[in-house]
């Protein structure tokens, strides 16, 4: 499982060690960009203009503007130490009845999987928020944002989404309807409609079309021309990550490790 | 003010064909970064390089290819993909009806607003019966050249559209295999006691970006010349498994 972060959950005087994965992956057909004279792979790296050359992650940092050129350079332990507790620690500060939150707060979902040693109070986590029925309302850090999440038990299992912040979510009065005529005999209609059509929810009927058809022209494509061949790359080059992002995570964790 | 109308659509089911926009409904508001390179402070730009030659490789050089195996390619032109792009065809399809609640949080993705667009009949009415039935409406439809699956819901006095996740790409909680360790009643029963302690309403109003802030004051720090002190974030002991229960009662006594 890829871990995109490790620390610890806690809540009050219970510290559980746990490493944050992917809950989501999109199902959009990735391509990769070639070089059409001979079909090796392209990467996206970060390159100087006035020097012409490519940058290596170790040579890179990260500038906040203030002025045309002119640049506040901010070092990855600088940024860890805004908030540093933070940075490593989901601390439970609150639990909620997860039916009092708008959906609308929801942001993005990951799961939390325990490492060694926290097994067990990960397990109860996961167990007295199903029988209280609870989530637990916590700030964390991850990378130079902070973010707002609740985290559930869900399948014996925890489940951690970001939230939005209330100033994120934009106010709709402009768009509401004015008040206008009661539309009572309406109403009644359209509730005979949805009872005739009430169901379970099964996102599982539902295929995403667009990459079914993708793959049908794919198909077609393979059967009319076979597929060409990218040179043979060295070990050493073939290496590397395609972008940046990973290269930039992989730095970063480079530097954590050698504290 | 909600955000720019980006869509406009038709709601449709049964004998309701209603007019909607659709608006964007959240807004994130961050500090953003250039990446400079460390020796010279210049601003960086992304370039494509040729893996093999080491070299960038201008757009006209450069094609789209699906990997079959290791190393071989199935080259697409882009008009051949723009082909098998749907047309907008306006039509918001509700295909089914479920109970909100039925609707796990890891589905959801973007919400949109709906906004009524002339003639205005049957909205209010929709979003009565919506909220009175507590459900929401299963739809699917082309915008943008994107098939979509979404929710139709309320929200206040509005309708909402939230766009969801196909099945198969949220990853299944059971092949992440956790193992199943026992717990004793007790170290249960104080669990759920600290928990039900430790509740308080859901009031984000409370809840402020506080690094945002604290990131921003860096900055004029550093603008202004200021010594920034590096700390180093320390991390938490873990609770040991035969320490538990302990840990679990003295949080308890130190909530009463």
């Amino acid at each position: 499982m890829q871990g995109i972060w490790s620390g610890t959950i806690s809540f009050s005087l219970v510290a559980i060690p746990v490493d944050l994965v992917k809950a989501v992956d999109s199902g959009r057909v990735s391509f990769r960009m070639l070089h059409s004279k001979d079909y090796s792979p392209l990467q996206r790296r970060m390159f100087c203009p006035e020097e012409e050359t490519m940058v290596p992650p170790d040579e890179i940092i990260r500038g906040y503007e203030i002025g045309p050129d002119k640049y506040i350079l901010i070092s990855d332990e600088e940024l860890e130490s805004v908030s540093p507790e933070r940075s490593r620690t989901i601390e439970i500060v609150e639990f909620i009845d997860m039916d009092e939150v708008d959906p609308i707060y929801y942001d993005h979902p990951y799961y939390l999987i325990p490492s060694k040693g926290g097994e067990k109070a990960y397990r109860l986590l996961v167990e007295v928020m199903r029988r209280t029925h609870k989530a637990g309302l916590a700030k964390f850090v991850l990378g130079e944002r902070e973010y707002l999440v609740a985290v559930y038990s869900s399948e014996g299992a925890l489940a951690l989404i970001t939230l939005h912040y209330r100033e994120e979510i934009l106010p709709d009065e402009d768009i509401s309807p004015k008040k206008g005529k009661i539309e009572d005999e309406e109403k009644s209609r359209i509730k005979q409609n949805i009872r005739k059509m009430m169901a379970d929810f099964d996102p599982g009927k539902y295929a995403d079309k667009r990459r079914k058809e993708i793959m049908d022209l794919l198909k077609k494509k393979a059967k009319e021309k076979a597929p060409v061949e990218a040179p043979e790359m060295e070990g050493e080059e073939g290496e590397g990550p395609a972008d940046l992002v990973a290269a930039l995570k992989e730095s970063m964790r480079k530097v954590k490790k050698n504290r | 003010m909600a955000g720019k109308a980006i869509w406009k659509g038709y709601i449709n089911f049964g004998d309701v064909n209603l007019p909607v926009k659709l608006h964007t409904a959240i807004k994130e508001d961050r500090i953003q970064f250039h990446l400079l390179h460390k020796r010279d402070h210049l601003k960086l730009r992304q370039q494509m390089i040729c893996a093999f030659e080491k070299k960038p490789v201008p757009t006209e050089a450069q094609v789209k290819g699906f990997e079959v195996e290791e190393g071989k390619y199935i080259i697409v032109d882009p008009d051949e993909i723009e082909q098998t792009a749907p047309e907008d065809s306006r039509m918001i399809e509700v295909r089914e009806f479920v109970k909100t609640e039925q609707i796990d949080p890891l589905f959801l993705e973007r919400v949109y607003y709906l906004e009524p667009d002339v003639p205005l009949k049957g909205y209010d009415a929709l979003v009565g019966a919506l909220k009175e039935m507590e459900v929401a409406g299963i739809c699917t439809w082309a915008m943008r050249k994107r098939y979509y699956l979404g929710a139709l819901q309320t929200g206040g006095k509005i309708l909402r559209l939230t766009t969801l996740r196909y099945a198969d790409e949220v990853i299944s909680l059971k092949s992440l295999e956790l193992p199943d360790i026992p717990l004793s009643e007790k170290e249960l029963k104080i669990g759920s006691d600290l928990i039900n302690r430790l509740t308080a309403p859901f009031q984000p109003q409370k809840f402020e970006n506080e690094h945002q802030k604290k990131l921003q004051s860096l900055i004029e720090k550093k603008a202004r010349g200021e010594k920034i002190a590096v700390l180093r974030p320390r991390r938490l002991k873990p609770t040991a498994p035969d320490k538990l229960l302990q840990a679990l009662e003295a949080s308890l006594k130190k909530v009463a």
